[in-house]
């Protein structure tokens, strides 16, 4: 008798580990964080890095939607040059910044976009309040983490 | 506005070096496959209604690293920023709201040091900076910086100690963070701006105008301190010199939603003499605290 409760156990400590383990594989969304999501963004900004830019410590992140936008404000100076570089940790992502003045004006200089990466240069004409549009354009998760730095130089 | 890949180099972007012609071809046969849906599938509107962005669609400000505005500075010519160092030691205060926006303004004292290119005074505000930190529970998350700022500044690896310092700053104010100190996170970098706007003000008086006064030009950054102040504690906000420094902000903030060539001599003075009164408070504890 008491075998057969500790074997019915046993198995049921497996159904949940076998439970568990499945959840792992088949929901990247359980692994996918922000924090993820922002070492591929610093990996985006590396090349800046490399070109003279700073890259800031602070960034923006978070989860959206698949066409789900958001608003990112960021005081910029005119004189410096900034590239803004997002990314999620989403494998089969794929997501897009651009930059806005404070009249709704596209003022990106270039931008590129590659799967889960994608970036925006802008060099301000004027002093001022920037926002940067994000967007999760296709993602295989109902919520995609994702995350933004900056340079400056 | 040109859509581009990313520049090449090492890391998640392999290089292919390729002749024009063959690049040319090439991208107009991938173009022809449907093999670049990133390309097409992002559009991004020439004008968009940002009144479509709710405030909760909106994140809130991330306040600008000292050194973005000394990154411009750096192009306006040569200040005299030996003209700008503040003289003697602070005495650190009681006051732990006082202690927070002190270490913001000595750490752009720093910044200032160095655009002095003053390794001695460079290395006193290092040791400020960990004083200071220390007396808000953060020292350990400053003290390799101190190091490293005494380490550049004797090398006189400037570019080196200005990172030194806004590594301070993001630090100090992670480590708060990370204590729930949410609040005196926010007055550590506002006396940051505080003590950068005095000498930016001071510096456009001197002879640096038209694109110094631009920088000026900050509308949504001092709206959101005031906010900031807003939804701090009772005590906090009640705190006298924060008071003070909540009255400077709302007196400043109409000046700076002008555009920069909007904004006149007079009115660059009034900023410069409302935060070196209010930066004067935070030094020398004059109401007080």
């Amino acid at each position: 008798m008491n075998t057969r409760r500790s074997d019915r156990a046993l198995l049921r400590f497996m159904q949940y580990v076998v439970i568990a383990l499945a959840l792992d594989v088949c929901s990247p969304r359980l692994r996918a964080t922000v924090d993820d999501a922002l070492s591929f963004a610093y990996e985006a900004a590396l090349p800046y890095y490399k070109q003279g830019f700073s890259i800031r410590k602070d960034a923006w992140g978070g989860d959206l939607g698949v066409k789900e936008k958001k608003a990112v404000s960021s005081q910029l100076f005119k004189g410096n040059d900034y590239w803004f570089l997002m990314a999620t940790d989403v494998k089969g992502a794929s997501l897009s910044v651009h930059i806005y003045d404070d009249k709704g004006n596209l003022v990106d200089a270039e931008s590129w976009q590659k799967g889960r990466f994608a970036g925006v240069r802008v060099s301000p004409k004027a002093t001022g309040t920037f926002f940067a549009i994000v967007q999760i354009l296709k993602s295989p998760e109902d919520r995609t983490p994702w995350a933004l730095v900056y340079g400056y130089k | 506005m040109l859509h581009c890949e990313p520049p090449l180099g090492e890391g998640i972007f392999p290089r292919f070096p390729m002749k024009p012609i063959f690049c040319l071809t090439a991208a107009a046969s991938l173009l022809c496959w449907g093999l670049l849906p990133s390309l097409r599938a992002d559009n991004p509107p020439q004008k968009i209604a940002l009144t479509d962005f709710p405030a909760a669609a909106v994140d809130e400000v991330v306040v600008p690293v000292p050194s973005e505005i000394f990154a411009v500075l750096d192009k306006l010519g040569n200040p005299n920023w030996k003209g700008q160092l503040r003289d003697g030691k602070v005495r650190t205060p009681e006051d732990r709201a006082r202690t927070a926006l002190l270490l913001g303004n000595v750490i752009a004292q720093g910044f200032v040091a160095v655009e002095a290119e003053d390794d001695e005074r460079v290395k006193e505000l290092g040791r400020q900076v960990l004083t200071l930190a220390e007396a808000i529970n953060v020292r350990k998350s400053v003290i390799a910086r101190s190091k490293s700022i005494t380490d550049k500044a004797d090398q006189r690896d400037w570019k080196g100690v200005r990172a030194e310092f806004d590594g301070a700053l993001q630090d100090v104010r992670g480590a708060m963070q990370e204590l729930n100190d949410q609040d005196l996170s926010q007055l550590v970098s506002l006396g940051g701006w505080l003590r950068g706007t005095e000498v930016l003000t001071s510096i456009v008086q001197g002879g640096f105008a038209k694109d110094g006064t631009e920088l000026l030009h900050q509308p949504e950054l001092v709206s959101y301190f005031d906010r900031c102040i807003g939804s701090m504690g009772k005590r906090l906000r009640k705190n006298p010199l924060i008071v003070s420094v909540r009255e400077v902000l709302r007196k400043i903030e109409p000046i700076v939603n002008e555009s920069g060539d909007k904004i006149t001599p007079a009115q660059v003075r009034a900023i410069h003499d409302l935060t070196h009164g209010v930066n004067q408070q935070i030094v020398e504890g004059s109401n007080g605290n």
